[in-house]
C-alpha cells in the first residue's frame, strides 16, 4: 500500500469523479450522480491494477539489474584476481625452491649448535607452510576466475551428494557433527555438470561444518517438485548469519573467519557455478540457531544460458 | 634413484628459480642443463641427447605449450613435463594431445617433480625398448 501512495496522482481522476458525484448527489438527486459514482469505482479499480502492474515490473527490473551488477562485479574481480594470482605464483615458486636449497645445505653441513639447527629447521618449515598457504589461495583464485564451461550429463544427485557427505564426514574429526540424510527416493536424474556440482556441495558442506562450534547437526536433503526443479538443501545448527552480513555473503573475499581459515571464495564460486547451471541459491538463516542453503537446479537447463565469463 | 646419466633440460625464464632447481636436481644425481627461453631450449633439443624436459608454461615470447609442439616435431623422444600456475582442464587436454608427459602445479615441492621425472624416464625407456625391437 505504501508503494501505491507514491502513485497517488494516478488516483486523482478517480477521486475527482467521486468528488463530482458527491457534489451532484447532494445538490439534486440526479441520475448522473450514480453514473459518476460507478465511473469513480471503475477508475479506482483500473488504476489500482495498473499501478500494481507497474510496481511489479519495476521490482523485476531491480532484481535483474542487481543480478547484472553482481555478475559484472564478479567478472571484474575475477579478471583482476587471476592476473594477480599469476604474478604472485612465480615469486612463490622461487621462495619454495630457495627454502629447499637451504634445507639441502643444512643436511650437508649442519650448524654446530643443535638448538640453532632446530630453530632454523623450524623457521624453514614455517616458510614452506606459508608458501603452501599462499599457493592454495592463488590456485583457488585462478579456479574462480577461469571456471570451465559446464559439461552436462545425466546425474544421480543423491549419489553425488552422498559421496561428498562421506568425504566431509571422514575429515571432520575435531568436533562432533551428526550428518542426517533426507534424500528424496527415486529422485529423477538431473542434466548437469558433476565436477562443478560436487564443488558446490563440498563448499556448502564445509561452511556448514565450520559454522558448528563443537557439536551440532548437518542435515542434507533433496527434493524435487513437479515443475522441473530440484532442490538440494544443506542445513546446519551452527552459528547462523548476522542479518547485516546477508547482502555480502556471495561477494568474493567476504569472510568472517579467522585469517588463514577462510578466503571468502567458497560461496562466490558456488554462486557462479549454480548460475552457469541455470539455477539459484537460497539462504535462510537465524543468528545463533543455524542456517540453510538451498541450491535450486533446473532438471534440464536451457541450453543457451550464458555463463559469467 | 634415477640412473646417473639421465639428462634433464630445465626451461624457465625466471633465472633464480631455474638455477636453484638445477642445483637441487643435480644433488639428486641428474645431469642438468638450463635454458632461459623456449628458443634456447629448441636449439638445445636439436643437438639431441636430452631425456626429460621440464618446461614452464608462462614465458615471454614462445610459451610452454607452443614450445612443446615445436619440441615434439624436432625430436619426439624426450619426455616433456610442463609446470603451470593453474590446473586447467583445457590446457591439460592440450598438453596431452601434443604428447606432453605430465603437468605439475606451480609452486610444487622438488620431490614431486623428482617423482614425475622418474616416471617420465621410465616411460621413455619403455618406448625406446619398443622402438629397438
Ligand atoms: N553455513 C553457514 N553458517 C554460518 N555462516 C556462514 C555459513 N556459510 C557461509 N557463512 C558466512 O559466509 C561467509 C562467506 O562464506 P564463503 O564460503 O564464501 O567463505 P569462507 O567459508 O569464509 O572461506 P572459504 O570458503 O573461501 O574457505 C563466511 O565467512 C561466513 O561468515
Ligand atoms: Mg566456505
Amino acid at each position: 500500500m505504501k508503494e501505491h501512495a507514491r502513485y497517488f496522482w494516478a488516483y486523482l481522476p478517480a477521486l475527482g469523479a467521486f468528488g463530482c458525484a458527491v457534489g451532484t448527489l447532494s445538490a439534486d438527486r440526479n441520475l448522473s450522480g450514480i453514473t459518476l459514482v460507478l465511473w469513480g469505482v471503475w477508475s479506482l479499480v483500473v488504476t489500482f491494477f495498473v499501478v500494481r502492474t507497474i510496481l511489479q515490473e519495476r521490482s523485476k527490473d531491480e532484481f535483474t539489474t542487481r543480478q547484472l551488477l553482481q555478475a559484472q562485479k564478479m567478472a571484474t574481480i575475477g579478471e583482476m584476481a587471476s592476473g594477480i594470482a599469476h604474478e604472485v605464483n612465480n615469486p612463490l615458486a622461487v621462495i619454495g625452491r630457495e627454502v629447499e636449497w637451504i634445507q639441502e645445505l643444512l643436511k650437508e653441513s649442519p650448524p654446530p649448535d643443535p638448538q640453532a639447527q632446530r630453530e632454523i629447521q623450524e623457521s624453514l618449515h614455517v616458510i614452506t607452510a606459508q608458501v603452501t598457504r599462499c599457493a592454495d589461495i592463488t590456485h583457488r583464485l585462478l579456479d574462480f576466475a577461469r571456471m570451465n564451461k559446464p559439461v552436462l550429463q545425466w546425474v544421480d544427485l543423491n549419489n553425488l551428494i552422498e559421496e561428498m557427505v562421506r568425504l566431509v564426514e571422514r575429515v571432520t574429526k575435531t568436533k562432533t557433527v551428526t550428518f542426517e540424510r533426507h534424500y528424496h527416493d527415486n529422485l529423477a536424474p538431473v542434466w548437469t555438470d558433476p565436477p562443478l556440482l560436487r564443488q558446490v556441495v563440498l563448499n556448502l558442506l564445509n561452511n556448514a561444518v565450520q559454522a558448528i562450534d563443537r557439536e551440532g547437526t548437518v542435515t542434507v536433503s533433496t527434493r524435487d517438485d513437479a515443475k522441473g526443479w530440484v532442490d538440494i538443501a544443506i542445513a546446519d545448527t551452527g552459528c547462523g548469519i548476522a542479518p547485516h552480513h546477508l547482502p555480502h555473503l556471495f561477494d568474493p573475499f567476504f569472510s568472517t573467519k579467522a585469517p588463514g581459515k577462510g578466503t571468502g571464495l567458497g560461496l562466490a564460486v558456488c554462486q557462479k557455478i549454480v548460475t552457469a547451471l541455470g539455477g539459484l541459491i537460497l539462504v535462510d538463516s537465524k543468528e545463533g540457531c543455524g542456517s540453510q542453503f538451498t541450491v535450486r537446479l533446473p532438471r534440464r537447463p536451457i541450453e543457451t544460458r550464458k555463463t559469467f565469463e | 634413484m634415477a640412473s646417473p646419466t639421465a639428462r634433464i633440460l630445465l626451461v624457465d625464464d625466471e633465472e633464480r628459480f631455474r638455477t636453484t632447481m638445477g642445483k637441487l636436481l643435480r644433488k639428486r644425481g641428474f645431469a642438468v642443463e638450463e635454458a632461459g627461453s623456449a628458443h634456447e631450449a629448441l636449439v638445445r633439443v636439436q643437438q639431441g641427447d636430452v631425456d626429460v624436459i621440464v618446461l614452464d608454461v608462462k614465458m615471454p615470447g614462445m610459451d610452454g605449450i607452443q614450445a612443446l609442439a615445436k619440441i615434439k616435431t624436432l625430436d619426439p623422444l624426450p619426455e616433456v613435463i610442463i609446470l603451470t600456475g593453474h590446473a586447467n582442464v583445457d590446457a591439460a587436454v592440450e598438453i596431452m594431445r601434443l604428447g606432453g608427459y605430465e603437468y605439475l602445479l606451480k609452486p610444487c615441492p622438488i620431490d614431486d617433480l623428482v617423482v614425475k621425472i622418474e616416471g617420465a624416464l621410465e616411460k621413455k625407456k619403455a618406448r625406446e625398448k619398443v622402438l629397438r625391437a
